[in-house]
């Protein structure tokens, strides 16, 4: 028989250490976050001493340094940081919500949306630079409207929402194949970028936007983080613990949506990241506290770890949408066989 | 503690513009166990949802207090009224204490952190419902009627007033059913929790409830004691079903006994064998 101050106390013991696990992985993503970015920085083509970049970044000027890293290694890791932040974040906000790992943007349009609208500008308006992102991203949060409107029939299932999204996907896939095929050659090869997510040229400019989008839509996200918890409960018992489902999702989605969006805009939609960090994550902590953080920081891990293997580990050179997806192929076929059979949830 | 009033007064309701609920009245009598029973589809669990605010109604209010839930603040409502739903999912790998800490959050403020009051009522809520030593397990690892108590536990860490449960039984076995529903009296019993479910078993209905509504066609067709409600004449209005009542030796509560077609003793043997 337990006494109920021992019961208190198991209660107490068994809560901090769920929590002081969450803290360690956290603290352990960040380490290995932290440590490939150094890596991208210190080694490339050629090794440069940590000492002079510590200098540059100081703001000294260091000859070669100054170009190597400050021109081509550090836009590279910035960039590859904030967008697998912005892909693991928005992804797995996209999981929980609709309880289903396979409802992660880029498996339900929203990046083909912007990869579609993207091309389209390019080959077809000729446009460039800033102007095609913008239209990726209001073209990611139309789809996502489109899609959401489709599926929603006294209120939206996952299910449904996922399969509209898969068809929705699959359009916008053959209309990209039909524009690329109609483009005159030297459109090509600015277009291809949307396709796979690449950081080739990467430019601290383009680092700010995303980094305003990040701080602002994943503010809102981590505001929402409880409410969103409470949605793995179902959407019934959710709304039984005082959680306003139906706004919750709206501003879920939006936030998620607009942080997809932004990275795809800065480097394409980086294939799989969205998808493949909740998952990784859940693995990872065991799922108790909130999935949000520990996501993004997967997602970024994964963006930067992809971009250096594709870079330097492999035999020639690839661009990171290249090697996430190759990684993230497997785990989709895995995980739709996983889920037919358990029906299981994030 | 304060026995809140919950009332529904001629409440319309339903999916999308059909009715399924048409203008009932329901007064939940405080502090007691209410159960609701009716055939498929007769509205039990829109009646519930209603309750709850999950629905909103197109006609009538539910009322707490007095006051219509659907002008109240959902946390504020969620610290008195609680709900079970039919299917609540439990995230993958979730441990026993999380999933009902879950039930703090009407609790708990934008900012403010877990207190040492959350604790004690995620404490209480596994000592009531007696998986303490569960506590650290996996969820999707329990028994079905060990996770059923869980998540009767979560409700209670939710500590409201007012207990819905709908079709808490479903699933279980009877040793089960039993078990969850002598839980649910023992708790009604020690803390005046206002008790409302809905349950398919008839006679497991006229057990537990104090209170027992029969719905039929989206109304009420009767309530009251269950010797009252459990007639002959109820089960053909409502069920359209012949059947025989008797009186449960050990709870001298009415039990129904179906009458179907087949498997019919005749007439002697059963005078005989009535008492």
């Amino acid at each position: 028989m337990t006494t109920v101050s021992s019961t208190l106390g198991r209660i107490v013991d068994g809560r901090q250490r769920r929590k002081s696990r969450w803290l360690f992985v956290i603290a352990v993503l960040l380490v290995l976050a932290a440590a490939i970015f150094a890596l991208t920085l210190v080694l490339g083509q050629s090794f440069t001493p940590p000492g002079d970049i510590l200098r540059m970044l100081l703001g000294e000027t260091v000859p070669g340094t100054s170009f190597t890293v400050g021109q081509l290694r550090l836009p590279r890791a910035v960039l590859a940081a904030l967008a697998g932040l912005s892909f693991g974040m928005g992804g797995v906000a996209f999981q929980i919500m609709l309880r289903n790992p396979l409802a992660s943007p880029d498996i339900i349009g929203i990046s083909s949306g912007a990869s579609a609208a993207a091309v389209f500008a390019i080959v077809v308006l000729s446009m460039n630079g800033p102007a095609v992102s913008v239209v990726a991203v209001v073209a990611g949060l139309g789809v996502a409207l489109m899609v959401y409107g489709l599926s929603f029939r006294n209120g939206v299932a996952g299910t449904r929402l996922i399969l509209v999204g898969i068809g929705v996907s699959a359009m916008l896939e053959s209309f990209i194949a039909y524009i690329l095929s109609q483009a005159p050659a030297w459109s090509l090869q600015e277009a291809m970028r949307w396709l796979t997510g690449s950081l080739n040229g990467a430019q601290l400019g383009q680092a700010l936007p995303l980094l305003v989008a990040l701080a602002l839509f994943g503010g809102l996200l981590l505001h929402k983080a409880r409410d969103l918890d409470a949605l793995r409960l179902g959407d019934d018992m959710a709304a039984a613990l005082g959680v306003r489902v139906g706004q919750t999702r709206v501003v879920v989605m939006i936030a998620a949506v607009g942080m997809i969006a932004s990275a795809t805009a800065a480097t394409g939609p980086i294939a799989f990241v969205a998808f493949l960090s909740g998952p990784i994550a859940a693995r990872i902590v065991g799922n108790s506290g909130s999935l949000l953080l520990p996501s993004a920081l997967v997602g970024a891990v994964l963006v930067l770890a992809g971009d250096y293997a594709g870079q330097f580990l492999l035999p020639s050179r690839y661009p990171v949408g290249v090697v996430t997806g190759a990684l993230g192929a497997p785990y989709l076929i895995f995980l739709i066989i996983r889920v037919n059979r358990s029906g299981g949830s994030l | 503690m304060t026995a809140h009033s919950l009332s529904v007064s001629r409440l319309s309701a339903g999916y999308s513009d059909a009715d399924i609920l048409q203008g009932l009245d329901l007064a939940v009598p405080p502090g007691r166990i209410t159960v609701i029973v009716g055939a498929n589809a007769c509205g039990k669990s829109t009646l519930l949802r209603a309750m709850s605010r999950l629905l909103s109604p197109h006609k009538g209010e539910v009322l707490l207090d007095g006051k219509s839930i659907h002008r109240m603040a959902p946390k504020e409502l969620a610290r008195t009224l609680g709900l079970l739903p039919q299917s609540p999912i439990a995230p993958e790998g979730i441990t026993v204490a999380d999933l009902v800490g879950r039930g703090r959050h009407p609790h708990q403020g934008l900012f403010s952190r877990w207190t040492s009051q959350d604790d004690e009522a995620v404490a209480d809520a596994l000592t009531a419902t007696r998986i303490v030593d569960l506590a650290e397990r996996p969820v999707d690892e329990l028994s079905g009627g060990q996770r059923q108590r869980v998540w009767i536990a979560m409700a209670l860490a939710q500590q409201t007033d007012i207990l819905l449960l709908d079709e808490p039984t479903t699933f279980l076995d009877i040793s089960h059913q039993v078990e969850v529903l002598d839980l649910l009296t023992d708790l009604n019993h020690a803390r005046g929790t206002t008790v409302v479910m809905v349950l398919h078993d008839l006679n497991l209905a006229a057990r537990y409830a104090d209170h027992l509504v029969a719905m039929t066609q989206g109304r009420i067709h009767v309530s009251g004691r269950p010797e009252e409600v459990l007639t002959q004449e109820t089960v053909r209005q409502v069920f359209g079903l012949e059947s025989r009542i008797v009186i449960d030796p050990t709870s001298g509560r009415p039990i129904m006994l179906p009458i179907g077609r087949h498997r019919m003793a005749d007439n002697s043997q059963i005078k005989e064998m009535q008492p």
